[in-house]
Order: structure tokens, then C-alpha cells, then sequence
């Protein structure tokens, strides 16, 4: 969703009518943020420029709110996200190695993007599948037990594909 | 409102006015009450709970800052209880502060070293936590050092209140930090350098850029006194140390919330010591400007003038101070005998409006009009007008903007009228009659046919529904917004010159030639006083120039005598707001400067009648004016059409010239973009 199709009063709904302007504009940031990160992958900063005229919110104010949530990225994210879990299972068989082993790979740190937005490396704590420790996220899905050098292969050729 | 509560305070009887917080009732007896995050002026914020007190019959302890006296409420800040709770809270606090206090810029008014010795803690005994965040260091006017933040949330505060909003709180929980969108510098952020922030901060972690081993605060002496380069006029406070200029504040205490200063009253002190700044006389010889002696270049100005009478001109910009007014005024007429006098002012108002302005308080007014005017702190035209509107707003006042062309403070109004201010001003004048306000005859005539929009009316409603309205417009529209408050409000005229308000009531206003005609006929002598904004030589036969710096007309006169700037000069002003307010003296004059009146003085004395200094009586007396307004029709005062801007920057270039306020401009010019 483009920043200019965003209707405050619409998105608000029916709560909009116990509220002034000022609280309407703020009632929707989130979900305005969401859509831009839904459309876009990430919250350019020309974007959220936009979103700033447009609630009279300033640049400062909405960035304080979405840095609160972990959920929206300022920068470009990779095809491919890769999370390392660095749960207490996962630490204690070795998951450090797996997260060491990619960040030199592809020569980045966690938290990075590579420059070609291949890949963005991350760690999480505890995916809840401690018994495939250690355990490793691409996208939405779920890799276990990556424990020999042929796992880890397979996964960095299927970012480098 | 006025109601008085009676309380105890630590044992102390107190009388506070109702709805005033406990810190401040506190002050009222001398109970000081710790905090970080209070600032004076503004609501409590409840973020470091340093000043929970305890108040007989209630459980728990509560937060001073945000709890109102109540009537027969006794209150005790120093039981065991709440001072085991601060003595916890600094301790962690100090568990992410760099405890560098031996060299740390802010020591003697850092507020975290001013409790950790009250509370006797050396450290922390907690684990220490570095968090490594950068320092933006790439301006020349604020180091933002976050390491050493304690995310009071004071600059966040302040810098939201006054309009600019670059500070907030980013991320959460341990990881929070006080930062800029998209973690930029204060560069890239939208940052004006006001440095209110600077004034806010409790601690090290946003000093001047330039105050790393100039001094502590300890070694300074404090004088208060006023920025005279904009027709805000701002109370600042000069800090000096051996004979120079450290840095200057706002006027305000610190962890005030009051006072606004911009950049360049908060960092154009650096002129004084520019190359540029005039230390002695020059005359010209074979065509360069050569230094000479103050009685040489004394002969030959009071020969000149003899010789040149009546055919004198005496030009002056309206940033002079009211004593130098008075001298100039009596030196032209009863000295050198001319009727041609007139000043900078001319070019932007009539005399009549500034001198008949009302006066007011825009802390006091429920309600603000803008009227023809467009203060902006980024284009630094008004800013202090600019920030005291939106704080006034964001602390419950409300703004209404009347204005022909786009304005960016029409971002905090409540109500924006654009079109023709006279046919806006006359269809709320009608409107408010409508509403059955008083109005006399005259008035009621000139509106009869007016057309009223649904904002006019608006307008008018809020107008007649406000306690104390205050209309501030331009001078040029001074007369029509006048016969507004003539039903209801005050109104005030804003000239872009210091003390244009102050020249107004001095009369210093042309009895034969106009400031332009001076400069584009040929006088005998012109005589220009201040930084009179002209680049290229007026037509004159012989010219004077007395300023404090060498200015592009100066390197153009015949004689150069050398003025002191307002930091070397004692003197009075008079605000827009009607404030006369005394300047103080900061530092020895440099070199062999002179004050504008001492120099004309001296030359009285050669030419004669001597002429003496202005008294105090007489300042006193010229401070009053009439203001008694009548109907006047609506019309627009032509031929004040100079953009302020560019008339603020050309009266103050050489200011504005300084190594750290020209990179003001560039850095703003290549955000710009
Ligand atoms: S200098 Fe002024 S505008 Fe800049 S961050 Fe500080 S308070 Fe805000
Ligand atoms: S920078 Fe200073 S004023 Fe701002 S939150 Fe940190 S300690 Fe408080
Ligand atoms: S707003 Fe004007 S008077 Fe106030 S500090 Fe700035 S230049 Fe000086
Ligand atoms: S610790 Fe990694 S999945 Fe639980
Ligand atoms: S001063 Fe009251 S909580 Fe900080």
C-alpha cells in the first residue's frame, strides 16, 4: 500500500469517533507503518517522510515509535532471512559456530544485510524446537540439527542460488 | 486560578497556589525536592522518579513532580523510605554513566554528580555497562554524547515543545537511547542549533561543541543581558572568563523551560573575535583606509559636519540602544542643525505602529493571532516569536493564522485563514460585532458590507469566547488588525530590528529626508550608525561610517570610527512585547572602540552645544508610550515590501559571517536540498 492511499479516517473505524484528530493520526501509525513495511519489505525513509506530512507527525516521533517494535526494519532486508537461535539448547550444541560460520561466509555480522539483498543474518532466542538443537530459520521455515559442515553447506548454497 | 492551598512541607507551612505542582511548592519554602526529568514550566513527566516523596495517609510514596498541593496535605521528602528509593535509582543510574567527573565539562552543575554527593554514593554497585553508542560531533555548535545520557527525556521535551521535534526516545527497555529518525546527526535532522536542548540537559551529555577545557562553570561570571540581533530581543546570559566570552544561555535558570534563544544569540558572540571587527579610527589616505588617532578622525568628522549643516544625513539601523537613539537624535538637531534622520526601521513600519503597539504576554494569552506575519526558527526571522507561539500552543493556548501566502507555523494553529488580511480582518470585525462585542460607529461603518466565511466566523468565536487575546501582526497591517482590538485583545506590531519599539518611542524618525532618499540623493555627509545594510556606496559627497565591524560600507567611507558591540556597551532596549530591558555590560571594550554615544558626545563637544548622556529619567520617560488607538480605516501600508530574511541576514552580516554561523548556512543550504 502506497502512503497516499492510507484514509485515517477510514482505517480507524468506528473508534475514530471518540477521538481528535491529533489521537486518530496516532491510532493508525502502527498499522500505516505495517502497510508500508507489507508493500515495501522495510520502512524507507522517503516513505515515512511521505506518512510524516501526510499525519503531521514528525520524523522523530514516528521513528521513536516504530524503533519500540521489533517488528519494523529501516533498512532494505535480504531475499532470504536467516535466523540463528541462540537459545540455551541451541547455544549449548553449537549454535554459535553455525552463526559464526555464516557471518564469515558472507561477511557480514548479525543483524546485517549483504549488499547484493541475498541475505539478512539475525539471531532470535528459543524458536521452541529445542529438540532440533540447533536450529536455524530461513524465512518461515524451520532447519534443525545443523550440526555437520553438509547442513550448513546446504544452506549456504541455497542463499547463494 | 489564584486560590491559595495551605500545606506542610517538610514541617514548613506553605501557601502555594492551587494546581501547582509539589517541586514547586517545594521552591516556595526552600524545600528543594531532587529530580532529573522536571523541567520548570512544563508537566510533570514521571520518568526518573527521583522525586517521590511521602504524604501522610497515602501508602505509597508519589512523584513530586506530577502531584498538586492540596489543602491541609503534609508532605515529607527526607524519610528513610523514599531516600532509600533515590539512593537505588542513582545507583543504577551511575551503572551506565562514565563517572568521569574530574574532567567532565558539566562538573559543578551536572545534577547526577549534585545528588550522588548528597546521597554519598562514589559508584555504582551494580555492574557497569558500556554501551558504546557514537558521538555526533559534526557541527560545530553540540556534541551529542549519549554515553553520558541518563534519558531524562529533558531535550526530547523541549525540543518537541518549541516546534522542532529532531530528539525523541529510540528502541526500548535497555537498549532505549535518546536519538534522531533513522539515527542521523543533528546535521541531517532538521536541527536548527538553537541548543535548547543544550540548556535542558542535566548532565554532560549534550555540551557546547567548543566547551571542552574553556573553563567550568565555577570559574565563570554570570551577566545577564539581551540579544540584539532580531526583533525578539531574548534575555541571554553571558558567561565570561578572563576578560572573554565563553558561552552564552538563555536567560532563563537552568531547567527552565521558559526562554528560547536561537543559534545565532546563543553562538554569534564569536564576531567579537573576528578579523573583521574594528579596533581603531580610519581615514582615508590616497584612497586606502589608514588607522588613525580618535582626535584626528574626531577634526576632521566635526569639520565636515560643521561644514555640511543642514545638508547632513544620519542613518542608523534600529539595533541601537535606546541611550544611542536619544544621542543621535539631539546630536542631529541641536548639534549639527539637520532635520535628516531616520533609521533602518523605515523600511519594514511607520513610526506610529511600533510606538502605539500594546504591550503583553504571550505566557499570559489564551489565544495568539498572526496577522501578515511568518516567524520561522529555520529561516531564523522571529524564531523566538516562533518557539514562544508553539510552546503557548502545546501548553493549551491556541493560535489562529491569518496570512496571504504560505506560512510554516500555520502547522501549529488551531485555525488558518489564508487570503487578503484586510478582507479577513474586516469579516471577523464584523463577525465579532455580529456577535453583539461592543464597537464604536466608525468601525461598525467601514465593516458594514464585509463578507463573512465559515472561518472568519470561526475565528471570531474563538476570538470573543478568549480571555485575553493578543493579535500580533506586521506594521504594515498594524491599523486594520488595531480595529479588532478595539473590540477585543491587544495588538502588537512586530518590527524585525531589536529595538525597533525603542526607536519608535525615541522619535528617531526623519524630519526632512527619508533613510532611502539619503542614501540615493546627494548629501554633503552621510553619516551611517550601526550596521547599516548597504553594499555599494551611497551617492554621498562625504561618508561617515561608525560601526563595530568592517562592514562592506565601511571599507567604502572616508572616516571609519570604531563602535563597540552591545557585549562592550551598557545600555537599555525595548522588546516588542513593550519590555524595557537593561543590557548589561559583558566585557572590557576591545581596542579603541567607543560606544555610539560617546563617540557623537565627543564630537558635540568640538562642534558644540555639548550635548550630554541620555539619563535614566529620560529613558524612563520615552519608554511610555501613549498607545491610545482609535478607528483607523483598513488599508495596507505600502512600500514595506523587503523580505525580512534577507534584511535580518544583511543587518546582521557580520555576525552571520563568523566562522560557525556561516557553516550554520551552508549545512542548511545542502539539507535543503
Ligand atoms: S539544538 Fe534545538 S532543534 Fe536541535 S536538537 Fe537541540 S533543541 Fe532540538
Ligand atoms: S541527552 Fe541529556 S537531556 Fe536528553 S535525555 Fe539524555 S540526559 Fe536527559
Ligand atoms: S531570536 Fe533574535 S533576539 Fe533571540 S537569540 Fe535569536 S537573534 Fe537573538
Ligand atoms: S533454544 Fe533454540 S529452539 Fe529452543
Ligand atoms: S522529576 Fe518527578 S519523576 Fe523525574
Amino acid at each position: 500500500m502506497k502512503v497516499e492511499e492510507i484514509d485515517v479516517n477510514r482505517q480507524i473505524g468506528r473508534i475514530g469517533e471518540i477521538l481528535n484528530a491529533r489521537e486518530k493520526k496516532r491510532g493508525i501509525l502502527i498499522q500505516a507503518l505495517q502497510q508500508i513495511q507489507a508493500a515495501l519489505g522495510y520502512l524507507p525513509e522517503e516513505s515515512v517522510q511521505e506518512l510524516s506530512k501526510k499525519l503531521n507527525l514528525s520524523m522523530s516521533e514516528i521513528f521513536s515509535v516504530a524503533s519500540f517494535y521489533r517488528m519494523f526494519y529501516f533498512k532494505p532486508r535480504g531475499k532470504k532471512i536467516l535466523k540463528v537461535c541462540l537459545g540455551t539448547a541451541c547455544y549449548v550444541r553449537g549454535s554459535k559456530n553455525v552463526l559464526n560460520a555464516l557471518e564469515q561466509e558472507f561477511n557480514i555480522k548479525s543483524g546485517e544485510t549483504t549488499e547484493d539483498l541475498a541475505l539478512t543474518l539475525e539471531t532470535v532466542g528459543c524458536v521452541g524446537c529445542c529438540g532440533l538443537a540447533p536450529v536455524t530459520t530461513m524465512n518461515e521455515n524451520v532447519m534443525g540439527e545443523i550440526t555437520g559442515s553438509g547442513k550448513l553447506k546446504a544452506i549456504i548454497q541455497s542463499i547463494r542460488e | 486560578m489564584e486560590k491559595l492551598v495551605k500545606l506542610q512541607i517538610d514541617g514548613k507551612e506553605v501557601h502555594a497556589p492551587a494546581g501547582m505542582n509539589l517541586i514547586d511548592a517545594g521552591h516556595l519554602a526552600d524545600v528543594f525536592i531532587p529530580n532529573l526529568c522536571y523541567l520548570k514550566g512544563m508537566k510533570g513527566f514521571g520518568a526518573c522518579r527521583l522525586c517521590l516523596v511521602e504524604v501522610e495517609g497515602m501508602k505509597s510514596p508519589v512523584i513530586a513532580c506530577n502531584t498538586k498541593v492540596r489543602e491541609g496535605m503534609v508532605v515529607h521528602t527526607q524519610t528513610e523510605k523514599v531516600r532509600d528509593i533515590r539512593r537505588f535509582i542513582l545507583d543504577l543510574i551511575l551503572a551506565i554513566h562514565p563517572l568521569d567527573c574530574m574532567t567532565c565539562t558539566k562538573a559543578g552543575i551536572c545534577k547526577l554528580q549534585e545528588y550522588a554527593y548528597e546521597y554519598e554514593l562514589k559508584g555504582t554497585s551494580f555492574t557497569r555497562k558500556k554501551m558504546g553508542y557514537p558521538i555526533d560531533q559534526i557541527n560545530p555548535f553540540i556534541r551529542r554524547d549519549p554515553e553520558y545520557c541518563i534519558l531524562c527525556g529533558r531535550c526530547v521535551r523541549v525540543c518537541k515543545e518549541q516546534g522542532t521535534n529532531v530528539l525523541d526516545f529510540i528502541g526500548r527497555g535497555i537498549n532505549a537511547e535518546i536519538g534522531t529518525a533513522y539515527n542521523k546527526s543533528l546535521r541531517e535532522s532538521g536541527c536548527t542549533f538553537c541548543g535548547s536542548c543544550i540548556d535542558a540537559c542535566p548532565v554532560n551529555a549534550l555540551p557546547e561543541a567548543d566547551r571542552w577545557r574553556k573553563g567550568r562553570e565555577w570559574e565563570y561570571k554570570k551577566i545577564q543581558s539581551v540579544c540584539l540581533l532580531c526583533g525578539s530581543g531574548c534575555d541571554i546570559l553571558v558567561s565570561v572568563k578572563d576578560g572573554s566570552i565563553q558561552k552564552i544561555n538563555t536567560g532563563e535558570k537552568p531547567g527552565s523551560a521558559k526562554k528560547y534563544i536561537c543559534a545565532y544569540g546563543r553562538f554569534g558572540y564569536d564576531c567579537i573575535e573576528e578579523r573583521t571587527k574594528l579596533v581603531s579610527p580610519l581615514k582615508r589616505v590616497k584612497g586606502e583606509l589608514r588607522e588613525t588617532t580618535w582626535k584626528d578622525a574626531l577634526s576632521i568628522v566635526a569639520g565636515k559636519l560643521k561644514d555640511a549643516g543642514k545638508n547632513t544625513g544620519f542613518i542608523s539601523t534600529a539595533g541601537i540602544m535606546n541611550e544611542d537613539a536619544l544621542a543621535l537624535k539631539k546630536f542631529a538637531k541641536n548639534v549639527v542643525k539637520t532635520k535628516n534622520f531616520d533609521t533602518t526601521l523605515s523600511l519594514y513600519s511607520d513610526v506610529h505602529s511600533l510606538r502605539d503597539s500594546q504591550s503583553a504576554l504571550i505566557t499570559n494569552s489564551d489565544l495568539l493571532v498572526l496577522v501578515g506575519l511568518n516567524p520561522s526558527q529555520w529561516n531564523r526571522v522571529l524564531p523566538a516569536l516562533d518557539a514562544s507561539i508553539r510552546k503557548r500552543v502545546n501548553r493549551g493556548g491556541k493560535l489562529i493564522v491569518m496570512n496571504s501566502s504560505d506560512t510554516r507555523i500555520e502547522e501549529a494553529a488551531m485555525l488558518s485563514l489564508k487570503g487578503d488580511e484586510l478582507q479577513i480582518l474586516k469579516g471577523v470585525a464584523k463577525a465579532l460585532i455580529d456577535r453583539g462585542l461592543k464597537a464604536d460607529k466608525q468601525l461598525k461603518t467601514a465593516v458594514r458590507d464585509a463578507e463573512i466565511t465559515e472561518d472568519m466566523e470561526k475565528a471570531a468565536k474563538l476570538i470573543a469566547e478568549a480571555d485575553r487575546p493578543i493579535l500580533f501582526t506586521s506594521p504594515s497591517l498594524f491599523d486594520a488588525a488595531a480595529n479588532i482590538s478595539l473590540i477585543k485583545g491587544r495588538v502588537i506590531a512586530v518590527g524585525l530590528e531589536s529595538n525597533a519599539r525603542g526607536i519608535a518611542l525615541a522619535g528617531l524618525s526623519t524630519e526632512g529626508k527619508t533613510y532611502k532618499e539619503m542614501v540615493n540623493d546627494r548629501m554633503k555627509v552621510l553619516y551611517a550608525v550601526g550596521e547599516v545594510p548597504l553594499t555599494s556606496r551611497p551617492a554621498a559627497d562625504f561618508l561617515v561610517v561608525q560601526t563595530s565591524h568592517f562592514t562592506d560600507l565601511a571599507e567604502q567611507a572616508d572616516i571609519v570610527l570604531p563602535s563597540t558591540t552591545s557585549f562592550e556597551t551598557e545600555g537599555t532596549m525595548i522588546d516588542y512585547l513593550g519590555r524595557l530591558k537593561h543590557i548589561n555590560q559583558v566585557i572590557e571594550p576591545m581596542g579603541l572602540t567607543k560606544s555610539h554615544r560617546d563617540i557623537l558626545i565627543a564630537l558635540s563637544k568640538i562642534i558644540k552645544p555639548a550635548i550630554k548622556k541620555p539619563t535614566d529619567a529620560e529613558i524612563k520617560k520615552m519608554s511610555k508610550g501613549k498607545q491610545k488607538l482609535a478607528f483607523s480605516p483598513f488599508v495596507r501600508k505600502e512600500g514595506f515590501d523587503i523580505s525580512p530574511h534577507e534584511f535580518i541576514e544583511a543587518v546582521n552580516a557580520s555576525v552571520l559571517k563568523g566562522r560557525r554561523l556561516s557553516w550554520l548556512k551552508e549545512a542548511l543550504a545542502a539539507v535543503a536540498v
